[in-house]
């Protein structure tokens, strides 16, 4: 007989340490995650300390500020606009993980402008009410506090969309546009409008608008990324990430507080997107667009342009923001890998925080 | 080396009780922040949604009523509001435009430039 005893008794045993050992791994996933729920972090406010220097209706233009509280000014201005369906500080994300943050220690004065989370009233905000109004204010804000006549312009997708329009209407305001996952081309397969549009929606009503419930704003954008539209799907994968280091699951978690905290969406604006330069109307692309009444001439966008796009993007597929060499022709075009979240507040994001410096500060001295 | 070592590791029915009594710590020590700290039960929410969203409880479908007014004299309201709003911009544009005026009049007149000579044709 052997001396460990019979076989099965041998194999019930294994079978135990078996078990022992995956009740200690889900264990220690538990207790990972409790000290992460716990821990104070960077949720929901950016990561640079920053001074309000504007305020309307919900808009907050925040300057960053330097180590010793001071206001940068050596290098010229920066206005980020995020795009107003999510917020703001996907752009300030984490020390260390910040463009915003990135581009304030090259030495410029940055500012960003945190739309806000819009409440019933704003679902009648319309692209003029953003355009040429609160893009246009933050603009003539940062030109009077920095006292210069024109200032840079990055702009992230949709926020894009909007510094695209601006810049278009007001180009002797904008010295160098920076478009992130920009959409040009409505027509390109993908995006929310465009899955909006194959599955014959009307979309939103201009008329009579309401303020899109961020839970739906939401499940469009799960929609275009298969895998976090089912709820067991989004568990599993927040079980497998348990594995992960405290510091790497600290980060995840803020980037999920940016990805899950969408904000409501004014209707009217949606719906004037969707008719002016979604599928079909195409107007940036076929030179149609208007700003209430205002015709949107492209061909206005003289300055400097970097236009960026991700290979990955689900939401603003490469090929349709790359379309701006069809009507900015003289736009400096760079694809990166990644998706659209990615490359700019990702591991990698780097690679285009420092092409935008490069590109903002070159001809600084003219 | 493997069987030294689980020569070494005490028993397996002890190592289950540990584990247990590991298992009742880890239940303690949530229930604790249950109590303690009121944000834990929306982040502890989230979790069970896939989420790590901090701060607020995981987006869901509001009551009809927070998106749309219930009545027409809610909408006139909404849209009195919002024209409310609009005016509120024009006058920062107001400001703006008599803070560049102001910030005119202090500049130093500029130097009337001679006219540039007309180039030959």
């Amino acid at each position: 007989m052997n001396e460990a005893g019979p076989e099965p008794e041998r194999d019930q045993e294994r079978e135990l340490e078996a078990l022992l050992e995956l009740s200690r791994r889900g264990r220690a996933k538990l207790e990972r995650l409790h000290e992460v729920l716990t821990t104070p972090g960077h949720f929901g406010t950016g990561a640079t300390p920053a001074a309000v220097v504007y305020r309307e209706n919900k808009l907050r233009l925040l300057r960053l500020l330097d180590e010793t509280g001071q206001p940068r000014d050596g290098r010229p201005p920066v206005l980020f606009v995020p795009a107003p369906v999510s917020r703001y500080f996907i752009m300030d994300l984490l020390p260390g993980r910040s463009f915003a943050g990135y581009v304030a220690a090259a030495g410029f004065d940055v500012y960003i402008a945190d739309f806000g989370t819009p409440s019933r009233e704003d679902r009648f905000a319309d692209l003029e009410y953003y355009v040429e109004g609160l893009v246009r204010r933050c603009v003539r804000t940062v030109s009077a506090l920095t006292h210069q006549d024109a200032i840079n312009v990055v702009g992230y997708c949709l926020g894009g969309t909007l510094s695209l329009l601006y810049s278009a209407l007001h180009p002797q305001t904008v010295r160098r546009l920076v478009l992130l996952t920009t959409t040009v081309d409505g027509d390109v397969e993908g995006g929310i409008p465009w899955v909006a549009h194959r599955m014959g929606l009307a979309g939103e009503d201009y008329d009579n608008p309401r303020l899109v419930p961020a839970a739906e704003v939401k499940s469009w954008f799960e929609m275009l990324a298969p895998g976090s539209n089912s709820t067991i799907g989004r568990v599993s994968d927040l079980w497998d990430r348990l594995d992960d280091a405290p510091e790497r699951l600290r980060e995840v978690r803020t980037m999920s507080s940016w990805v899950d905290d969408v904000v409501p969406a004014p209707g009217r604006l949606l719906a004037e997107l969707y008719r002016k330069l979604g599928p079909g109307a195409n107007g940036l692309l076929k030179g149609t667009a208007t700003v209430g009444s205002a015709p949107v001439d492209a061909s206005a966008v003289a300055m400097p342009v970097l236009s960026v796009s991700a290979e990955k993007d689900t939401i603003a597929p490469a090929a349709g923001v790359d379309a701006i060499r069809g009507i900015v022709p003289h736009a400096e075009i760079l694809r990166l890998p990644g998706g659209h979240v990615g490359i700019v507040a990702g591991r990698s994001a780097a690679t285009l925080w420092k092409r935008t410096v490069e590109f903002l500060g070159a001809g600084e001295s003219t | 080396m493997a069987d030294e070592k689980t020569n070494n590791d005490p028993p397996l029915i002890e190592r289950w009780l540990a584990e247990q009594q590991q298992w009742q710590r880890t239940f303690l020590t949530y229930m604790d922040s249950m109590v303690k700290n009121d944000d834990f039960l929306v982040h502890l929410g989230n979790a069970l949604r896939g989420s790590l969203l901090a701060g607020k409880p995981y987006p869901t479908q509001p009551p009809a009523a927070a998106s749309t007014p219930e009545t027409p004299g809610d909408d006139k309201l909404d849209q009195i509001l919002f024209a409310l709003r609009q005016l509120e911009g024009q006058v920062h544009d107001l400001r703006l435009t008599l803070d560049e005026l102001k910030n005119e009049k202090k500049r130093p007149p500029k130097k009337a430039q001679p006219p540039k000579p007309k180039e030959p044709q």
